[in-house]
C-alpha cells in the first residue's frame, strides 16, 4: 500500500503529508506526528526494533543515557549495564543539513523545510531507538555542528538547531565534511539531506573519506518537482539562487532537454553513492515523508 | 522653430510615467529565480532581448506620444525663409516706391510701376530682390526672391494712397525690415523726390550699416522738372454766413492762374465764384463766399478748384462746420441774483463754442435732470445738501463734470462735497492779506490757453488741504491750492477756490476768466479730445462720450470697428480723405481728413541734394572692412511663420495605431496566445 496515496483524513499517515506538515508551526510536534503515524503503520513491527523483547545487558559506557541503567542489577553486581531491547542498538545518527540557497526553491514549500520536516523526523526515531543524535547545518560554510549525544534534551536541542535553518549562500561539501571528519570519530550513521547541485567527482571526493573511516552514509536528495520537469510556455529569463547570474532559455530546451540533463545528473550522484557504498534516495518535495523513513530504516537494519 | 506657449513643456514630466511604467513592467514579469541554472543553456533565439527591444519600442513609442502632445500645445511655429540663391555676386536690390499723394500726380506713379518692373528685368541670375512702398508707413509688398516674376507680379496690383512720405522715416523702417539679410544691396528708391519729404537731418537719410555689407542707393526719379500745382489750402468760417477759402500755388515761382471755386454744403452746390489768382511762389490767395446758409448741426464743406491740375486731388477740400445750438450748460446757486451768476453766465455765453446757460436754484434742484448734461457749473459747492452731494456724486461717477466754486456757505463745511478735499484751518480772512500766484500748470488743457494768472488780487481763499488723489492746477504763496482737480470714477470735479462775486479774488472780472471758463468747458465736456479737421494717417482719439468709443464708419460708408471694438477701441487712424462719420450714443459727430498740405507742394530735392544723398550712402558703404570683398551667405528676410500642429496630429494618430498594434502583441504574447 502507498501510504502517501491514502485519502482518509482520519489516517495517522495523513499526517506524512508535507502539505499537511508545512501547517504545523512546532518543528518537534512534526516529527513526533510523523513519527508516530509512521510507527503505527508498521503495525508494531518488531523488524525494525520497536519491540519490548529484552535481548541483552551491555556495559554502561560514557555518553549512554543514564536513565537507561538497570539499577535493579547495579544492586545485586555493583556494575552498571544497560538493558537492550531488540531492535536498539548502540549507533550515533549524525544529521547533516545542506542549508544553500537553492535548498530555497520551491513551488508550494521550499526544499529547505523538506529536508527539516525530514531531518526532524529522522531525529525523533532515532530518539526512539535510544541512538545519539548529532547534526550539522552547513552551505559553503558550517553553519552550526551538534556533536552526536544520547544525553537528555538531545532531541529537542537538535531539532531547535534545524528550526533555525535558512537557505543562504551558496554549497560546498569540502568544509563541513572535513569538519566532520575532524570531530567525529566513532562509528555511526550519517545522513546528508541536500539537493546535491554539485560536482559528482566533488561529492565523491568529500564522501568517500567518511565510508573509508567507517560512516554509513545514507544521502537524501531533495527535489522539487519542478526541476525535474519544469514547465514554461514563453522563454524566461532564470536567475540562479545562489550565484545571482542569469540565463535566458528556451521552452524547447526546459522540455526536452533539461529534465534529461536532471535526470543524468541524479544518476550520476547515485552512481557516486553507490561507489561509496553509501544509499541514495531521491525524494520529491511533494511526496509523504514515509518513504524516507523506510529507506532510513532499511538502511540502519543492514547495518545494524 | 519658435514656440508661442511655451510654458506646456512643463508637461513633459510626464514622461516619467511610462519609464516608470515599464521599468515596473518589465522588472516585474521577466525574471525568475531557480535553484540552480547549472544544467540551463541560453536560449539560441534570444527571445528575450527581442522582447526587450519591443518593449523599449513601446516606451519610445509612448514617450514619443507624450512629446508630441505637449510640443502641440505649446503651439510650435516654423519660420520659413523664401528660398533664394545667395552666390559670390549675389546682390540685393531693395526696390522701394513712393506711393504718397503726390504720387497721384499725372502718371507719376505709372512710370515708377515700370521703373520697378524695368528692375525686376534686369537682376541677374544670381540677384534676389525685395519690394516695398512707402508711404506713411513701409509696407512689404514682395519678400526675398530670386524671381523677377514675383516682383512683376506683385507690382500689377499697387496704388498710391494718401499718405505724406517721409524719406528719413523711410530709411529707418528699411534699417528694420532687411537687417537679416546679408547680400550687397542696392536700394533702388523710385519717387518724386519731393522736397517736402527730404529729412530734417540730412543723417537720417543715410541707411545704417547692414550686416557689414556694402549699400548702395540707385536713385530712379519718375520726373525732373517742378509741376506747378494749386491746391485748397484752407476752409474757415469767418461768420455764420460766411466761408473764406485759401488757394495755394505750391510752385516756386510766381503764377497766375484762373480758378473757379465751388462750394457745396452737404453736397448742394451753394456758390460757385472764378478768379483769376495771381499768387507769388509758395503765397495763399483768398476767396470769401457770403451769405453762406448752413444747416443745423455738422455741415460738411467740400471746397473745389477747377479746372483741375495734374493732381486733382488736393483741388477739394473737405471742412466740418458744427453750426449747432449753443450747448445748455446747468448752473446751480443759492442766489440766482448774485454777480457770480452774472459774470459766470456772461464767460460761458461768450466762449468760441457758445453755451446756453440753465439757471437753477440749488434749494429746489431736481437732479433726475443731471444726465442729460456733460457737464454742470456750481456757483459755491458749500451750498449743496448732503442728498444732493450723493446724487452728484453718482452723477460723476457715472462720466459727468463738474466746475464748482466756493463762497461764503462753503466757510462752515470741514471738507468739500463730492470733491472730498478736507478743509484745514488757521486761515484768517484780513482785508490787508493778499495771496499771490505762485505756479501754474500750463500743461493741463483747462489753463494751456489761459494767461494773466499772475495778476490777480487775491485777498481770501479756504484752507484747502489737497489729498493725493487732487491734482492741483493752480498754487498759491503758501502751497495753497487755488485751482484743483480730481478724477472721480468716469468724470471729473474741477475746484477753484474763490467765490466768484468778485469779494475774495478779482479773478471773474480779469479777462483770463472767459479764457478758463471756455477751455474748462471744452475740458468737461470732452469736446477738446474731438479736432474735426484731421490729416490723412493721423488717429483720432475716441473717449469722447464717457469711456464708449461707438462706432466709426469711414468715408465709403463701412464700419471699421468690430462690436468689441466699439467700447475698448481708444483711437483709431484716418486713412482716407474725406468725412469720417463717429457715432456715439446721442452723438453723431463728423470728422474731415485732408491730406498733408506738404504733399501739393511737388517741388523737387535739387540734384545737388540728390547726388549728396547718393554719394553718403556709398559713403557709409565704402568705409566697410569688407569679408573676402564679396558676399558669400545664405539670406533670409520676412520669415514666414508655418504652424506645424496639423503635422503633430497627424503625427500622434500615427503612434497612436502603432502603439496599439505593438501593445495588442505584447498583450497576446503575455496570454500565451503568441
Amino acid at each position: 500500500m502507498q501510504i502517501g496515496q491514502n485519502d482518509n483524513r482520519n489516517s495517522p499517515t495523513r499526517l506524512l503529508d508535507p502539505s499537511v506538515l508545512s501547517s504545523l508551526s512546532n518543528l518537534e510536534l512534526v516529527a513526533k506526528a510523523v513519527v508516530e503515524g509512521f510507527v503505527m503503520g508498521l503495525h508494531r513491527s518488531p523488524k525494525y526494533g520497536f519491540s519490548q523483547e529484552f535481548v541483552e545487558y551491555r556495559p554502561y559506557t560514557e555518553g549512554d543515557d543514564p536513565r537507561h541503567i538497570d539499577w535493579n542489577v547495579y544492586s545485586r553486581t555493583d556494575k552498571t549495564f544497560i538493558k537492550l531491547f531488540k531492535g536498539e542498538t548502540n549507533s550515533h545518527l549524525m544529521l547533516l543539513l545542506d542549508t544553500s540557497a537553492s535548498m530555497g526553491f520551491g513551488r508550494t514549500h521550499s526544499k529547505l523545510q523538506y529536508g527539516k520536516y525530514l531531518a526532524a523526523s529522522l531525529a525523533y526515531l532515532a530518539s526512539r531507538q535510544h541512538d545519539a543524535i548529532g547534526a550539522m547545518i552547513f552551505n559553503s560554510e558550517v553553519v552550526q555542528y551538534r556533536p552526536p549525544t544520547s544525553k537528555s534534551g538531545t532531541l529537542q536541542g537538535v531539532i531547535h538547531t534545524l528550526d533555525n535553518a535558512e537557505a543562504i549562500e551558496g554549497t560546498a561539501l569540502h568544509k563541513p565534511f572535513t569538519r566532520f571528519r575532524e570531530h567525529v570519530k566513532k562509528r555511526g550513521l550519517v545522513a546528508v539531506i541536500s539537493d546535491f547541485y554539485c560536482d559528482p567527482e566533488a561529492l565523491m571526493e568529500n564522501v568517500r573519506p567518511l565510508a573509508l573511516h567507517g560512516q554509513d552514509v545514507i544521502m537524501f536528495h531533495l527535489m522539487d518537482p519542478e526541476e525535474l520537469n519544469p514547465n514554461i510556455k514563453e522563454s524566461t529569463l532564470y536567475e540562479d539562487m545562489e550565484s545571482g547570474e542569469s540565463i535566458e532559455v528556451s521552452p524547447v530546451f526546459m522540455k526536452e532537454d533539461y529534465p534529461q540533463k536532471i535526470k543524468a545528473h541524479i544518476a550520476a550522484i547515485e552512481k557516486t553513492a553507490q561507489g561509496m557504498n553509501a544509499d541514495h534516495i531521491l525524494l520529491k518535495t511533494n511526496e509523504p515523508l514515509d518513504r524516507a523513513l523506510h529507506s532510513y530504516l532499511t538502511f540502519r537494519e543492514k547495518r545494524a | 522653430m519658435s514656440l508661442l506657449s511655451p510654458l506646456f513643456l512643463f508637461a513633459l514630466v510626464g514622461i516619467a510615467l511610462p519609464v516608470w511604467l515599464h521599468r515596473l513592467q518589465t522588472n516585474a514579469t521577466e525574471r525568475e529565480k531557480f535553484s540552480s541554472i547549472m544544467f540551463m543553456e541560453q536560449s539560441k533565439q534570444r527571445i528575450h532581448i527581442q522582447r526587450k527591444l519591443k518593449y523599449l519600442l513601446l516606451m519610445a513609442l509612448r514617450i514619443l506620444f507624450l512629446v508630441l502632445l505637449v510640443l502641440a500645445f505649446t503651439k510650435p511655429v516654423f519660420f520659413v525663409t523664401p528660398e533664394a540663391a545667395a552666390t559670390e555676386d549675389t546682390t540685393h536690390h531693395v526696390i522701394v516706391l513712393d506711393s504718397s499723394f503726390s504720387m497721384r500726380e499725372g502718371d507719376s506713379f505709372d512710370q515708377a510701376v515700370r521703373i520697378a518692373q524695368g528692375l525686376a528685368d534686369d537682376m541677374g541670375a544670381d540677384d534676389i530682390a525685395s519690394l516695398y512702398t512707402a508711404s506713411g508707413t513701409v509696407e512689404t509688398i514682395s519678400a526675398l526672391t530670386a524671381d523677377p516674376a514675383i516682383i512683376r507680379g506683385s507690382l500689377n496690383n499697387l496704388e498710391p494712397d494718401n499718405g505724406r512720405l517721409d524719406i528719413g522715416a523711410m530709411v529707418t523702417a528699411l534699417n528694420s525690415l532687411i537687417t537679416s539679410s546679408q547680400a550687397n544691396f542696392i536700394i533702388h528708391f523710385i519717387s518724386d523726390y519731393q522736397q517736402s519729404g527730404q529729412a530734417i537731418r540730412f543723417a537720417d537719410m543715410v541707411p545704417d550699416l547692414i550686416n557689414g555689407r556694402p549699400v548702395s542707393l540707385s536713385i530712379h526719379q519718375v520726373k525732373t522738372e517742378d509741376v506747378p500745382n494749386w491746391s485748397v489750402v484752407s476752409v474757415e468760417i469767418t461768420a455764420l454766413d460766411t466761408v473764406r477759402v485759401g488757394l495755394k500755388n505750391n510752385t516756386a515761382s510766381e503764377q497766375s492762374a484762373e480758378k473757379t471755386v465751388t462750394l457745396a454744403i452737404n453736397d448742394v452746390t451753394q456758390q460757385s465764384l472764378t478768379q483769376t489768382f495771381a499768387a507769388p511762389a509758395d503765397g495763399i490767395n483768398y476767396l470769401t463766399f457770403e451769405n453762406v446758409v448752413f444747416e443745423e448741426g455738422d455741415n460738411r464743406l467740400d471746397v473745389s478748384a477747377s479746372p483741375n491740375d495734374s493732381l486733382p486731388e488736393d483741388d477739394t477740400r473737405h471742412t466740418v462746420f458744427d453750426n449747432s445750438p449753443p450747448v445748455p450748460v446747468i448752473l446751480l446757486s443759492a442766489d440766482p441774483e448774485s454777480l457770480a451768476v452774472t459774470y459766470i453766465t456772461t464767460a460761458l455765453e461768450t466762449a468760441p463754442r457758445g453755451y446756453q446757460v440753465e439757471l437753477k436754484n440749488i434749494n429746489d434742484f431736481d437732479p433726475r435732470i443731471l444726465q442729460r448734461y456733460p457737464w454742470i457749473v456750481i456757483e459755491d459747492i458749500g451750498a449743496i445738501n448732503d442728498s444732493l452731494a450723493q446724487n452728484l456724486q453718482a452723477y460723476v461717477d457715472g462720466g459727468g463734470s463738474i466746475l464748482a466754486a466756493v463762497g461764503e456757505l462753503s466757510l462752515g463745511q470741514t471738507s468739500i462735497p463730492v470733491g472730498g478735499q478736507t478743509i484745514g484751518g488757521g486761515l484768517t480772512f484780513n482785508r490787508n492779506t493778499s495771496y499771490k500766484v505762485q505756479r501754474v500748470n500750463t500743461s493741463h488743457p483747462v489753463l494751456n490757453g489761459t494767461v494773466g494768472w499772475n495778476n490777480l488780487a487775491i485777498s481770501r481763499v479756504l484752507p484747502i488741504e489737497a489729498d493725493d488723489n487732487s491734482n492741483i492746477l493752480i498754487n498759491l504763496t503758501g502751497n495753497i491750492p487755488f485751482l484743483l482737480e480730481r478724477n472721480i470714477g468716469l468724470g471729473r470735479f474741477l475746484l477753484l477756490n474763490t467765490n466768484l462775486n468778485n469779494t475774495w479774488s478779482d479773478l471773474p472780472v480779469k479777462p483770463v476768466f472767459v479764457s478758463f471758463i471756455a477751455e474748462a468747458a471744452r475740458h468737461l465736456s470732452n469736446e477738446e479730445l474731438l479736432v474735426k479737421e484731421q490729416t490723412v494717417n493721423s488717429f483720432l482719439p475716441l473717449g469722447q462720450n464717457g469711456g464708449n468709443s461707438g462706432q466709426v464708419y469711414n468715408p465709403s460708408g463701412e464700419r471699421l470697428l468690430s462690436l468689441a471694438d466699439t467700447t475698448q477701441a481708444q483711437n483709431i487712424q484716418l486713412t482716407e480723405t474725406g468725412y469720417y462719420r463717429i457715432v456715439t450714443l446721442g452723438r453723431d459727430v463728423l470728422v474731415a481728413v485732408n491730406p498733408d498740405a506738404r504733399e501739393s507742394d511737388l517741388s523737387l530735392m535739387s540734384t545737388q541734394a540728390l547726388q549728396n544723398w547718393e554719394t553718403m550712402v556709398s559713403g557709409s558703404a565704402g568705409n566697410l572692412e569688407l569679408i573676402d570683398g564679396v558676399a558669400v551667405s545664405s539670406v533670409e528676410e520676412e520669415p514666414v511663420a508655418i504652424e506645424i500642429w496639423r503635422v503633430l496630429l497627424i503625427l500622434l494618430a500615427l503612434i497612436v495605431l502603432t502603439e496599439s498594434l505593438l501593445g495588442n502583441r505584447y498583450l497576446r504574447f503575455n496570454t500565451g496566445n503568441a
